[in-house]
């Protein structure tokens, strides 16, 4: 391993006593020349929350899109509760339990907020062709409780009401963040992934972001998987930080451990995100 | 952008109509009040006429075109997988009752024929017969399965090249169809009759109506009625459904569509095989009413102008897609050749405008396309999908590779 | 027990799966692509004792192959900067083919024009087939493709697929239903040469004398020429073209320009040497080329010229051994099938698209 064994804290320890709900070994990903993620070897505690951070272009959202099978790994295997999905179909690693939202948001543009939601239960439904067209009982029924279900979870998200049945393009930059959020709750995930969640939002709501993952990990028994720039929702909310720099994983522990830890401070050195790691201090 | 319509600009007309279409849009008892009147003045249209008059006759074929149009509506306006090769589930359906409804596989079962559930005119004759409703069951299955074969091969596409790869499938199956005559099938038998046609084909004997025939039109028209009723109950019930729901998301982002649980392959392949039933049905239906299957019938243009009626009337919208498919069907089998086929020669000019129909088809599609991409009754997403640029092309399989 | 056995069988299977499938993308369509000559190469050798049936028929595949590389580089050079599959390709094509010979008649060549007179008549005829090709490609572009720039793929396809057929429909109206035989000019079928039993004609000769210098040219252009380097830079990245200061609509006309140019050729050389032109022509020739182009590497001007030649070859054979050519179509979108699922990329297209 090319990674420098970061001391270990009882808390955070990725070690195999833990219970991993995910592990990714030697990960790869090459676009042609480049090698955007370098043989990372990860492993998430089942129920904690846990980040990735790193500078632009550092494979984050690329290690994501790995684990989510919208890329195929070129080397490692993934395994998500004890299940191996290594360049599993996306759908697939969906119904298994993991969702996810996207850096760039990425809904359905022409549905509503609640259509959207619904579509998340995708993988939970049942009804198939036959269901679609004679609508027999039990699809009825199937209907109305993925309804609910998807009023509720926007509503568990804080989507006001009033919106549930607007156009998903005309909706405001927060809460189609908070659409998307719902959306993959709906899908009644055991792992959560957000991609950059905090992008675009103040202070304010940042905060009020962090707060709502610790809810929904103590409330929806999830673990959540954070990639995430802004530092003060990264220390605040993570149990352990994984850094990544230019593809490979350079330090990984408790967010303390990261803080000092000399090469994630060069890595950061000189950017925005530097200052903000020796301001938590 | 693509649309330069102006906005703002106030067109009473335009906004009449946005109100009419609001308005049924928010009452459903009002809609559903409009959908009887309609169906009943449907029903009762062909009392008004001579039972073999011309007119009826077009009703029957436009009818069966409403029934073709919706079923590649499933396809292209639902799922948003332009397939251009539509005509080949038109042949393999109109092929199914020229096997299963006709004297052609004469030498079967000794000369004695095979038959099932026929009534007493096809149940005299050499050949395989099989029960009208039969015929459309076996149709679909054929069909669907066809939809599928073809269908697989393009799923790792993008959408120009499923464009492109269904219309190569739509002339191999047209290629097979006029040469049909040389693949045998053992004995005298072969796999079609080429251009000479598969001719004639069995009419429909069915219990509780009157005898299909040249001479009266009318039960034709009402089995094309039943048939249109059931395609758009489906088409319906389809669009408002689980399926409906992964349609739509594929078209506009499929990755997230994927990530999010839905399964591509699948939900494409049911898309495909729903859509190629319906032709399957309409070609089993429009063989045995013009009485032969041609192989010259099924011709990459006919693809084409079942595109146009979907086109003309609004993707995706399934009222405007039987607008679409009527007002098509009969520019083509009424006003072009016997309103205006004289009106080159008042002006003083020298051509035959039949010729010219699919010109005209060409031309609508460009200025539909340039002008009102949305069709004449909009579906609401597909409107703001294609004049706001809202989705994304992108295909998972590429970003996959 | 099973639990523990099955993991391993289907590692096993689907790693043989994947080498399968690896080898199959890698050499697949060339082993497709070759089956058909070595499989009548041999054929003759075993029948005839001699190479020269199949040698005539790569020869025909060749030069008419040179027609369809000239088609092709317009599907190609268009789906490079646009993405966009200029459907009425084949009938710009076609109208090549009939200005050619509305011209040459007009300007009196005829079959008693002297060897000099047919020359020049033809030159003359060659730049404003080219021309009229070029431009009604451009108009084209303007009219049906522009104004949907931004809308979904699938409009401008349809937009593409409609001028087809009103392209198709004023040929009909200009020449008639059936196919036309024109003046056979310069004697296409009468041979230049012989060699080892295989009769090289005026034909041939033509299509590969107009062809060479033509694709030269044009290779030459895009790589030296300003327009040619914006071409490229708008074809890799429109947005960065724009911001470079590249006029990006100006370069996208001016590619729909030079394959339109090149199919105007190419509807010269197609009349001279089939003898007989008609409205339909451009149909089965565009997806013929198009067939070409995906074939050679979408984008790639060798690659269509590859391609061409390849697609020549295959449909001489189907047309001078199966069913008297009633099957070639059928094999040739075949072809087209096999190509677009196991090798999208074509020949010498790079092994995989990155998407953002
Ligand atoms: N589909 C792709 N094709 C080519 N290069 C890519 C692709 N996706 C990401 N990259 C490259 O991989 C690197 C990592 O990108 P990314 O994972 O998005 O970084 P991050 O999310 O950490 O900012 C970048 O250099 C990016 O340009
Ligand atoms: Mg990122």
């Amino acid at each position: 391993m090319s990674t420098e064994p970061v001391p270990a804290a009882s808390a955070s320890d990725p070690g195999d006593a833990v219970d991993a709900i995910l592990s990714a070994t030697g990960v790869s990903k090459i676009f042609g020349g480049l090698v955007a993620v370098d043989s990372v070897d990860f492993k998430i505690p089942r129920g904690a929350i846990v980040s990735i951070i790193g500078p632009n272009g550092a494979g984050k959202t690329t290690f994501f899109n790995m684990l989510t099978g919208l890329y195929k790994s070129d080397r490692g295997r993934v395994e998500f509760d004890g299940v191996n999905i290594t360049n599993e179909r996306p759908d697939i690693i969906t119904k298994l339990g993991v969702a996810r939202t996207f850096q760039n948001i990425r809904l359905f543009g022409t549905m509503s907020a609640l259509e959207n939601v619904m579509v998340g239960q995708h993988a939970r439904m049942r009804s198939g062709l036959f269901g679609s067209i004679f609508r027999p009982p039990w699809t009825r029924r199937e209907e109305v409780d993925v309804r609910e279900k998807a009023e509720e979870t926007l509503k568990y998200v804080g989507l006001r009401p009033a919106l549930m049945h607007q156009m998903s393009v005309n909706l405001s930059y927060g809460d189609q963040r908070r659409i998307e959020i719902a959306r993959a709750l709906a899908s009644e995930p055991k792992l959560l992934l957000l991609d950059e969640p905090t992008a675009g939002m103040n202070p304010e709501e940042s905060a009020r972001l962090t707060a709502f993952m610790r809810k929904l990990r103590d409330e929806r028994a999830l673990t959540i998987l954070l990639i995430e720039h802004d530092m003060k929702v990264v220390m605040g909310v993570s149990e352990q930080i994984t850094v990544l720099d230019h593809g490979e994983k350079i330090a990984e522990g408790s967010p303390q451990e990261v803080r000092h830890n000399e090469r994630v401070v060069e890595a950061y050195l000189g950017s925005r995100e530097a200052r903000a790691v020796q301001a938590e201090d | 952008m693509a649309t330069a319509r102006p906005v703002g600009a106030r067109n009473p007309v335009a906004e009449t109509t946005h109100a009419i279409r609001e308005r049924i849009r928010s009452d459903r008892r009002l809609a559903w009040a409009l959908a009887l009147v309609v169906l009943v003045l449907v029903i009762l249209l062909p009392y008004a006429f001579d039972p073999a008059s011309p007119f009826v006759d077009h009703c029957v074929t436009a009818l069966a075109y409403v029934v073709m149009a919706l079923g590649l509506n499933i396809v292209v306006g639902f799922a948003g997988l332009l397939d251009l090769g539509y005509v080949a589930f038109f042949a393999i359906g109109a092929y199914t009752a020229g096997w299963f409804a006709s004297a052609f596989f004469a030498t079967v079962n000794g000369g004695k024929g095979i038959h099932i559930l026929t009534g007493t005119l096809a149940g005299a004759q050499p050949g395989i017969h099989l029960n009208f409703i039969l015929v459309l069951i076996v149709a679909v299955i054929l069909t669907a399965i066809a939809g599928i074969l073809i269908g697989l091969p393009t799923l790792r596409l993008r959408g120009d090249y499923i464009a492109i790869v269904t219309l190569a499938f739509g002339e191999i199956v047209r290629v097979v169809a006029v040469n049909g005559q040389s693949i045998h099938l053992g004995g005298t038998n072969t796999l079609t009759a080429g251009r000479q046609g598969i001719t004639p084909i069995d009419s429909p004997e069915l219990p509780g109506m009157s005898a299909f025939s040249p001479l009266d039109l009318r039960p034709w028209y009402f089995t094309a009625l039943v048939l249109v009723l059931i395609v758009v109950f489906v088409n319906f019930r389809l669009r408002d459904s689980r399926l409906g729901r992964a349609w739509i998301a594929i078209r506009e982002d499929e990755i997230a569509a994927a990530s999010m649980g839905v399964p591509l392959v699948k939900t494409k392949l049911m898309a495909y095989a729903t859509g190629a039933g319906f032709g399957g049905i309409a070609g089993a239906f429009l063989a045995s009413y013009l009485n032969t299957v041609n192989a010259d019938q099924f011709e990459f243009s006919f693809s084409i102008f079942v595109l146009a009626m979907i086109i003309l009337g609004g993707i995706g919208n399934i009222v405007g897609v039987m607008v679409g498919a009527i007002v098509l069907s009969f520019v083509n089998v009424w006003l072009i050749p016997d309103v205006l086929h004289d009106v080159p020669s008042k002006l003083g000019l020298n051509f035959d405008l039949t010729e010219l129909s699919f010109g005209i088809f060409g031309f609508l599609l460009v200025i539909m396309m340039v002008l009102r991409p949305e069709g004449l009754i909009p579906e609401r997403r597909r409107q703001i999908e294609l004049t706001e640029g809202v989705g994304t092309d992108e295909a998972l399989f590429e970003v996959r590779s | 027990m099973e639990a523990a056995a099955l993991p391993v069988r289907r590692a096993l299977r689907s790693s043989v799966g994947t080498a399968i499938r690896k080898f199959l993308n890698r050499y697949g369509l060339i082993i497709a692509l070759l089956a058909l000559p070595v499989y009548f190469g041999i054929h003759d050798l075993v029948n005839q004792h001699s190479l020269t049936h199949i040698f005539e028929n790569l020869k025909d595949g060749v030069s008419n192959g040179a027609i369809w590389a000239l088609v092709a580089i317009g599907y190609t050079l268009v789906y490079g900067i646009v993405e966009l599959i200029n459907f009425a390709h084949g009938e710009v094509f076609m109208i090549g083919s009939f200005v050619s010979f509305s011209v040459w008649s007009t300007i009196g060549l005829t079959l008693t024009t002297g060897a000099l007179g047919v020359v020049f008549g033809l030159i003359v005829t060659l730049f404003v087939a080219m021309i009229a090709s070029g431009s009604m490609n451009v108009l084209i572009e303007r009219v049906a493709y522009k104004p949907l720039r931004n809308a979904p793929k699938l409009a401008p396809l349809i937009t593409a697929v409609g001028f087809s057929f009103i392209l198709q429909n004023v040929g009909l109206e200009w020449y008639g239903g059936s196919q036309k035989g024109v003046d056979d000019l310069i004697r296409a079928q009468t041979d230049f040469f012989t060699i080892g039993g295989v009769h090289i004609t005026h034909a041939d000769v033509l299509a590969v004398a107009v062809t060479t210098p033509l694709v030269l040219l044009l290779a030459w252009f895009i790589t030296k020429s300003r327009l040619g380097k914006a071409m490229r830079a708008t074809a890799q990245d429109p947005e960065a073209a724009r911001l470079m200061g590249i006029n990006v609509d100006t370069t996208i006309s001016a590619t729909f320009l030079i394959g339109g140019l090149m199919a105007g050729a190419a509807g010269l050389i197609y009349a001279l040497y089939q003898t007989t032109i008609w409205f339909f022509q451009g149909f089965q020739a565009g997806l013929i080329a198009f067939t070409a182009a995906v074939m050679g590497g979408i984008g790639n001007i060798w690659g269509a010229v590859l391609g061409g030649v390849i697609i020549g070859c295959i449909q001489q054979i189907a047309d001078d051994r199966m069913g008297g050519g009633t099957w070639t179509a059928a094999i040739v979108f075949a072809y087209l099938v096999l190509i677009m699922v196991f090798r999208p990329q074509g020949l010498l297209g790079e092994e995989t698209r990155e998407a953002g």
